[in-house]
């Protein structure tokens, strides 16, 4: 300790002492940037010819050469891969000479510098499965958050909103997910710090279902801060992140201030929504109708029909369309201010951001206000770089109560299909004369006004989150450069909501009031060091090493009141609630410790190899297997580049290949632990007196590890007529093992609960992703210029094992009459998703669903040797239910282009998915005519069938629809001008967009890309989601 | 190095890279100190922090009105849960579970017959824990406790071999895949268990009803051995090969209950807003029952009190929220009560009113809801068809659904009963008699006829005692395991159930339980 207090002292020390001299010698600092992407170059040599000085580019592309004798100095850049350029710089004593160099790549043109994580590297030295977007191209129409950016753009990153509620999560799946309890999340990193995945919001309240599930974890990123996202897919490019690799790594990258351009943006947009499809519940009339039907349908026996005539009798006069009635046009607007500059040391670009969206379901929507800045400062010529990355934001987000469950009595989609059309939005209340909310009686109710539901419950989120980090470098010798970076994630949500005593839901409890708040902390220090020595002319060599600490803290809160005097307080005093419930509160921490290494080499630009190992020490796990290695092997080829290849048509014909090892441990952190906690299940009641009681609330595992996915990547990167045709080609393999699953324990007198987190089973995924950029079209003299993208993946995923377990049931079916059946099982020799359940066969002559019957026969291990369809039957029962669909694609499909024309630009986005079956478990529920003996109303589809008013609704391939669709996800077209008399107005741009336009599927519900969360690892079932909108947004950006 | 012209600053600033390097070094410690949870090294070290743990143990006692009464109750001729339009389907579950259609992977196998396992074994498991810690803390009445823990624990080992015959016995926190120990064995331990514990047990716990007592040990002592010739014999795939009586025993330990001086039954004095005597038993306020031996403890709290009349009553059955409208009575138990047997009066049937204002109440489609015994399609019942269960009153004053009722797993009746049928079975008829008319009279208020005339036969007795525990105890969790001691479990045929395998009256071992400890074997006939 006392040895780094006097290290400290000493480098403090010697800060203080490295001023740079001035006086009679001068200063040249520059910049070199790549010359097809524009982006800064780092690790490039600068050199004084005729002299020993030199310096070395950092992350943003600068150098600085101080205290030089005054005169002309030849300045000489050289990297690997690119031309040397050579140029003469006057230098003037007291005076800083500025010089920008561009650096052309001397392969093809292909060498753009792409951030790969703790570092960055020329695109045509990677040796792994790596995709970069340029957010400029991607961020059109309404782009809430940044992870819209990667949709349709990336082969093999699947990204599907969970509905259309402002500010909703998204799945976002690298290559398939292969964990089925943990996380298949991928890692976010944010300016070289990783983020942390838990959803910073806090948790509402689940009265008689769940409460909705998790919001986005980037809602707190402004999209048009950013200026690369680069996704790592294969182990070779994720091994680096080791542990939170195995899902694939999302890096961001946040946009800079440049030398010498002091540039002010004004980024503004109106965009307005309407729902774009319908569930079709049945008009008053139709209701009427059906009713009159089954009165007089012979197959209901005739209790039920006389009940139906006096049913029919007592129905109300309104003709109430209850979606219409939730239903807005959604007015989102967004405001983008920003400006950056810079002098030769210092650079800065600081932005602020507002978006305030509107739900297209009233009385719901999301806000953002965000700042950012971002600053750049070199000293010590260049030597010591210091860059500060700061954003904080306040998201405020106004939920829709009960957005996907309620319970029995169902929430507000469920009673915009439940509510019956004859009753009318508003009553006249006879004692007070008041307009209020009709209901169909006081207190609880089987059905429940959506209208009312929506407009009085108050449930409000604030969300406040700062990101920070710090980075300095320094080069110890201009091929020696180390760098210590400092970052800090925490948010802090609030949470309040209020269900007023009048209302379907608080007048149960007379008024009910909650407040959660819940903090999140992650802090990371990383150290760095690379060493890129100059090793002949043909040898290209960097080396880079590093330690990285992060620990996370993260805090609920909440308290609940009931049984209010009045509403006047609302949430906001909680005192006034004579019932308090019993608060909870929680604390988890975790810590993550890792040392790594990577070194790169390159031969005559043609041969490439990378290696990486990680050592990575995780809290999370049990005490003797804490730390685990994760170490990756590729290497690349530029086959084109050989003398035998010239008659080849390709300009560019690069073979990867790689090979490592991923982790994941994406787990709530104390699994290994033996750990008692008050559970509110625990209490009993002795005398008159509530005991807690303290239980052991989980089977502790004290040897859980790590998850580990070994993968596999060929690729091929090609380019054909010098690069007007290029992309890459990829298939890769990979194999999680030591799945971290929760499994049933043997439970003979010592387990608590009757599931353990275990590392059992393996998954496989194996894929192949095609990608073509096309110059499809480019006349510079006619101003017109065409280019085209095209994004293919194929993905096939398989369960391998599951240790002793059988089969894993997963996503429970929502519903009445629908307890403890669950549509999909995990068994080995299917994907993940496969649908489980009887084979519909149609109508039997009384209107009876009838089910395909099998005869199976087992061995006498019990395994099923052959199975044969056996006619029929009403009453499906075990041996006739079986693997009836599957929720993957065959393939997905992105297709993009973008046209300009002089001034006028225009680009559009295609989306498409193949082969995937989605369960409708809205039909399930909402198109079964019994809803009628219970006042209820039904989706049409379900009036039209022959089935007895009695019948059940039966989970079976009747409800599994093909989810295919083909969607025009955004169309943009665009106009850029001087805007006459301006002044300093350099460029600017409007521009409308149309945002899911166009949707051809066969799906009958609102939309087959669907996301609920429904058990383990569930896959496409669509239960009630957010009606998902159709957004027309119109813009302007004005450069100044 | 001589590219950089200041060395000496270079060396400088070299340093100020050492310090992360030193960082690095006090920065691996990966240990977990959980804050807001607590390990058990260091939990357990005071009367306080052991009380909390043997209440843990109570409530898991919860678990009991779940799925293990669900098997009681629809598995037998108790009751049955229609399929209703939309609900109540469940994939089937509760028709399999009425029909005894399971299997270890039937819909009722993955579910209900799996959750009966491991909720019981939860409390085996929660008992165990507190046990292994009082080996090393001293507290106050602590031999009590321990005696406490073991009767408890004991009452969960009963529920589990009743339910699947012979299973693996633990007492220590060891997880291991343990040994199936035989049905008789099972017997074997309960018994010495529950003799030991009682031996220590206090007659009550101030201040601190509810806590299980020497006469609720006593109460499960008379029930093991009532049940001993099924709970000692061995499953077979044609029923159970039964083991040697123990009516001596039953009848000693009943009236060991019976004359502990705690009990006493309920009569016309005893009142509660649900009514006076019989009626009282069941009422929310029954904390208060002089006969009450063993309970459920129920509060009017939020996930804490007593719920299962929603099962039963109709969506419009009461004001401020519905019912959810499923179970219903067997129609041939129904018809088996005397219609002047005050006692039917649990059962609702007929035209319907609000429970609580009286005021007529209608269906869902606007007509006068009234409640038949009669299910004319078990496959689509309508809202009113079958009569309903309503013993446990619903509390006005409950939190959410949870009524402040005491559910009753064993009250004095029932071991007025239990000695009745041993000393029957001894040969002693008219002491049974005697005994039965005890807890029948208040079936018949004022009306002698009815009481049970002397000089029945054993035989006739025998039926007239099975009888006798449908009327007094049904909606208790009885009716199962009377069934199989009589012999109607499997082969008795009644409103949806025609015959099943005789096998079916022991549950099968979960097949998770088979798959994850190869050292269990599957009960006979799965």
């Amino acid at each position: 300790m006392k040895l780094i207090r006097g290290l400290m002292a000493a480098a403090v020390g010697g800060l203080l002492l490295a001023n740079p001299a001035q006086g009679q010698r001068g200063v040249i600092s520059g910049r070199v940037v790549d010359s097809t992407s524009q982006l800064p170059m780092q690790s490039v040599t600068v050199t004084i010819e005729g002299t020993q000085r030199g310096a070395v580019t950092g992350v943003d592309g600068a150098f600085r050469l101080a205290d030089l004798p005054a005169g002309s100095a030849r300045l000489r850049v050289t990297r690997i891969g690119y031309s040397p350029q050579v140029k003469d710089v006057a230098v003037q004593a007291g005076q800083t000479a500025t010089v920008r160099f561009v650096l052309q790549s001397v392969a093809a043109n292909l060498g753009a510098v792409v951030v790969t994580g703790y570092g960055s590297q020329r695109k045509e030295a990677i040796t792994g499965a790596v995709v970069t977007i340029n957010a400029d191209e991607a961020n059109v129409g309404v782009i809430a958050n940044p992870t819209q950016l990667l949709t349709g753009r990336a082969a093999g990153v699947n990204v599907t909103l969970n509905s259309g509620e402002p500010g909703a999560g998204a799945q976002i799946r690298i290559r398939g997910g292969t964990s089925i309890t943990a996380s298949n999340d991928p890692l976010y990193v944010i300016d070289g710090v990783p983020l942390q995945n838990n959803e910073a919001q806090a948790r509402g309240v689940g009265i008689g279902g769940t409460p909705p599930i998790g919001r986005n974890p980037l809602n707190a990123i402004n999209p048009s801060d950013i200026s690369s996202v680069t996704v790592l897919k294969d182990a070779a490019a994720t091994a680096i992140y080791g542990s939170r690799g195995a899902n694939g790594v999302v890096l961001i990258e946040t946009k800079r201030g440049r030398t010498g351009q002091a540039t002010m943006e004004y980024e503004t947009y109106a965009a307005v929504g309407v729902a774009a499809n319908s569930l079709n519940p049945l008009s008053s009339a139709e209701y009427r109708d059906l009713l009159s039907r089954e009165i007089a349908n012979t197959n209901n026996p005739a209790a039920t029909r006389a009940a139906l005539v006096t049913q029919r009798n007592g129905l109300g006069t309104a003709n109430t369309n209850w979606e219409n009635e939730l239903r807005r046009n959604a007015i989102t607007q967004n405001h983008n201010l920003s400006f950056a500059g810079g002098n030769q040391t210092t650079t800065f670009r600081a932005s602020l951001n507002f978006n305030d969206q509107q739900g297209v379901v009233l009385s719901n929507g999301f806000q953002r206000l965000q700042a950012r800045l971002n600053g750049n400062h070199e000293a010590l010529s260049g030597r010591l770089r210091i860059g500060l990355n700061l954003s904080s934001s306040r998201i405020q987000d106004d939920y829709l109560p009960f957005e996907n469950t309620g319970g029995f009595e169902g929430g507000v989609f469920q009673n915009a299909v439940i509510f019956l059309p004859t009753n009318p939005v508003f009553v006249t209340d006879p004692v007070t004369q008041a307009q209020r909310f009709f209901e169909t009686g006081p207190g609880r109710q089987e059905r429940r006004n959506p209208v009312a539901l929506a407009e009085q419950t108050i449930d409000e989120g604030e969300t406040i989150r700062t990101l920070a980090n710090v980075t300095s470098s320094f080069s110890i010798f201009p091929s020696l450069i180390a760098q210590v970076n400092v970052g800090s994630d925490r948010s802090n949500g609030q949470r309040n909501v209020y269900q007023p005593r009048a209302g379907s839901v608080g007048s149960e409890f007379n008024g009910l009031a909650q407040q959660s708040q819940r903090a999140l902390s992650n802090q990371t220090l990383q150290t760095l060091l690379t060493w890129s020595p100059t090793i002949g002319n043909d040898i290209e060599f960097d080396a880079t090493g590093g330690y990285e600490y992060t620990d996370f803290d993260n805090r609920d809160f909440s308290m609940q009141t009931r049984n209010f005097t009045s509403d006047a307080f609302t949430f906001n005093n909680l005192g006034a609630g004579s019932l308090p419930q019993i608060p909870q509160s929680n604390q988890e921490q975790a810590r993550l410790v890792s040392f790594f290494g990577r070194a790169n080499i390159g031969y005559k630009n043609r041969y490439f190899l990378t290696g990486v190992l990680r050592r990575d020490g995780s809290s999370r796990f049990g005490d003797a297997n804490k730390w685990a290695v994760f170490p990756a092997i590729s290497g690349s080829w530029l086959i084109s580049d050989e003398s035998f290849a010239k008659g080849l048509p390709f300009s560019q014909l690069k073979l990867r290949a790689g090979y490592g090892l991923q982790g994941n441990q994406a787990v709530a952190p104390y699994a290994s632990l033996a750990s008692l906690a008050p559970d509110g299940g625990a209490r009993y009641v002795f005398g008159n007196t509530v005991f807690t009681g303290i239980v052991p609330n989980v089977n502790p595992n004290p040897n859980l590890k790590w998850e580990q996915s070994t993968q596999s990547n060929i690729a091929f990167d090609y380019g054909i007529a010098d690069g007007r045709f290029s992309g890459s080609l990829e298939f890769y393999s990979k194999r999680t093992t030591d799945l971290l699953l929760t499994v049933p324990i043997s439970q003979t007198g010592s387990a608590f609960v009757s599931t353990q987190l275990q590392n059992i089973g393996a998954v496989q995924n194996r894929g192949l992703e095609f990608s073509l950029d096309a110059r499809m079209y480019e006349r510079a003299n006619r101003g017109l210029n065409l280019t085209s993208g095209l994004v293919f993946s194929v993905e096939r995923n398989k369960v391998l094992d599951l240790g002793p377990t059988d089969f894993i049931e997963t996503s429970s079916v929502s519903g009445q009459g629908q307890s403890g059946v669950n549509a999909q099982r995990i068994i080995p020799g299917r994907p993940i998703g496969a649908f489980y359940g009887a084979e519909f066969a149609g109508f039997n002559g009384t209107g009876n669903q009838l089910f395909t019957k099998y005869t199976v026969t087992r061995n006498a291990a019990g395994v099923e040797t052959s199975r044969v369809a056996n006619g029929t039957t009403t009453d499906p029962g075990a041996d006739d239910r079986l693997v009836i669909g599957d929720a993957n694609p065959n393939f997905s499909l992105g297709l993009r282009s973008n046209l300009t024309w002089h001034n006028i630009d225009a680009s559009w986005l295609w989306r498409a998915e193949q082969g995937r079956d989605v369960f409708n478990n809205t039909a399930l529920v909402y198109a079964t005519k019994g809803a009628i003996t219970a006042q209820r109303n039904l989706i049409r589809s379900g009036s039209e069938t022959p089935e007895p008013i009695s019948e059940q609704a039966v989970y079976s391939s009747r409800w599994i629809e093909d989810g295919s669709f083909f969607r025009l996800q955004n169309v943009t077209l665009g106009y850029t001008f001087k805007l006459p008399f301006s002044g300093g107005a350099r460029t600017t741009r409007v521009y409308v967009s149309g945002d899911n336009l166009l949707l051809f599927t066969k799906y009958s519900g609102y939309d087959p890309e669907v996301f609920i969360d429904a058990g383990t690892a569930s896959r496409g079932v669509d239960y009630l989601s957010y009606p998902r909108p159709r957004t027309y947004t119109t813009g302007l950006r004005i450069q100044f | 190095m001589s590219l950089f012209h200041n060395p000496v600053r270079t060396a400088r600033l070299g340093a100020l890279l050492l310090v992360p390097v030193g960082l690095m070094v006090g920065c691996t410690d990966l240990k977990e100190t959980p804050t807001s949870l607590i390990t058990k090294d260091t939990f357990y070290k005071n009367s306080d922090e052991v009380l909390a743990g043997v209440t843990s143990v109570y409530a898991n006692l919860r678990n009991n009105l779940e799925s293990y009464y669900s098997l009681n109750s629809i598995s037998s001729a108790e009751g049955v849960v229609p399929v209703r339009g939309g609900d109540w389907f469940d994939n089937g579950a509760w028709l399999e579970l009425h029909r005894q259609g399971w299997t270890p992977n039937s819909v009722t196998g993955l579910r209900e017959i799996s959750d009966i396992w491991n909720q019981q074994y939860a409390g085996v498991a929660r008992a165990n824990i507190v046990l292994e810690a009082l080996e090393n803390v001293t507290v106050a009445s602590g031999a009590q406790i321990k005696g406490e823990l073991r009767a408890l624990r004991a009452f969960y080992y009963m529920q589990l071999m009743d339910a699947y015959g012979g299973i693996p016995i633990a007492t220590d926190t060891k997880v291991e895949q343990r040994e199936q120990a035989t049905r008789a064995q099972v017997f074997t331990f309960i018994e010495r268990e529950l003799r030991e514990a009682r031996a220590v047990l206090p007659k009550i716990w101030p201040g601190q009803q509810g806590r299980l007592t020497q006469g609720a040990a006593d109460a499960m002592l008379a029930t093991l051995y009532l049940n001993a010739r099924v709970w000692s014999g061995t499953p077979t795939a044609s029923g159970i090969t039964l083991g040697a009586p123990r009516w001596t025993e039953a009848s000693a330990f009943a009236d060991s209950v019976i004359n502990n001086g705690q009990y006493s039954l309920a009569t016309a004095s005893y009142t509660s807003p649900c009514g006076s005597g019989y009626f009282a038993n069941f009422c929310y306020t029954n904390q208060t029952s002089p006969e009450n031996v063993f309970v459920v403890r129920g509060i009017a709290l939020d996930g804490l009190g007593f719920n299962r009349q929603y099962n039963t009553l109709h969506y419009n059955s009461f004001s401020g929220g519905g019912g959810w409208n499923g179970w219903a009575i067997v129609e041939q138990t129904f018809n088996a009560f005397d219609p002047v047997d005050v006692r039917r009066n649990t059962i609702l049937s007929g035209p319907q009113v609000d429970l609580f204002t009286g005021a007529p109440v209608n269906n869902r489609q606007g007509a006068r809801l009234i409640f038949t015994p009669t299910i004319a399609n078990i496959n689509a019942a309508d809202e009113g068809e079958g009569v309903r269960l309503y013993k446990f009153p619903l509390d006005p004053n409950r939190a959410g659904n949870a009524s402040g009722t005491d559910f009753t797993i064993y009250r004095l009746a029932e071991m007025i009963l239990i000695k009745a049928e041993a000393q029957n079975e001894l040969g002693n008829t008219e002491i049974a008699r005697g005994l039965v008319n005890q807890v029948r009279v208040r079936g018949f208020p004022g009306n002698a006829s009815k009481l049970l005339p002397a000089g029945l036969s054993q035989t006739t007795m025998r039926a007239s005692i099975f009888s006798e525990r449908v009327f007094e105890l049904t909606g208790e969790g009885k009716r199962r395991q009377d069934q199989i001691r009589e012999g109607t479990y499997t082969s008795g045929t009644w409103f949806g159930k025609t015959a099943a395998a005789a096998h079916k009256v022991v549950l099968p071992i979960p097949q998770a339980q088979i798959n994850t400890n190869p050292k269990l074997t599957q009960n006979p006939g799965y």
